[in-house]
């Protein structure tokens, strides 16, 4: 029925933004690894959503019901923070050891988006329910 | 600004005879359709029972799936209940008709 496309959307998003704060907490909790010599360091994930093809058509195809977005989590692209701490025994000849390039700044702001998107769903989600809900009132005493 | 148009379409051409009985065979009796919806409120019921159960052994992956089950199972049950409601209205009209 079509208040159940509804809610199978707002579900969808949910869980993408579930997701999203997963694979934030991950990369805060990976911040400060330090990589062995010869490994490489952790990098930060980062979620990639990608449309398939049609987007609204595929949403509300009724047929099928509701198909989920293409997600996937993919690595950043980008260096690893190299800092000298000749005391450490991981570190290189140089003195340098390698970290991971998690910015917490962006990890942070990440996380508040993902928190006010899964909010906005359940907003979204209880819309369409009080739709469903209230059309059930109708001819009702 | 355009003209309301005539209604002579839905009105019957003279000779042709307002005919009640024919093309006003229901393709689905009330009956099974009845059936039909009762069992899929039910469905719904037995799925939110199971998200519970798997929420309550810990194999749930997302909260949110449950919850949305649960109000999928809520907005079938509503339904059936209006749908009973007004059943029980036309029946108590009938009995109150006088003979």
């Amino acid at each position: 029925m079509d208040y159940m496309a509804t809610m199978a959307i707002s579900s969808h998003g949910m869980s993408l933004e579930r997701l999203r704060v997963d694979v934030t907490a991950l990369n805060i909790a990976n911040m400060h690894q330090v990589a062995e010599p010869g490994q490489a360091p952790y990098r930060a994930k980062a979620v990639l959503v990608q449309q398939r093809g049609d987007v609204f058509a595929s949403h509300l195809d009724r047929a099928g019901g509701v198909s989920p977005p293409a997600v996937s989590v993919v690595e950043r692209n980008v260096p690893p923070l190299m800092a000298r701490d000749p005391g450490h025994p991981y570190a290189d000849a140089d003195g340098f050891v390698r970290r991971p390039n998690v910015d917490p700044v962006t990890e942070s702001i990440n996380l508040v988006t993902a928190v006010r998107a899964y909010e906005a769903n359940v907003r979204a989600f209880n819309a369409g329910r009080s739709l469903a809900l209230k059309a059930l009132d109708i001819g009702g005493a | 600004m355009e003209p309301l148009s005539a209604i002579s379409s839905l009105i019957p051409a003279p000779g042709q005879a307002l005919d009640g009985t024919a093309g006003h065979q229901p393709e689905r009796a009330f009956d099974s359709w009845l059936a039909g919806q009762v069992e899929q409120t039910n469905t719904s019921l037995v799925q939110a029972d199971a998200e519970l159960r798997s929420l309550a052994l810990g194999e749930t992956e997302n909260l949110h799936q449950v919850m949305v089950a649960l109000e999928e199972a809520r907005i079938n049950l509503e339904l059936a209940v209006q749908v009973r409601n007004r059943l029980v209205e036309g029946y108590q009209k009938l009995m109150r008709m006088r003979i």
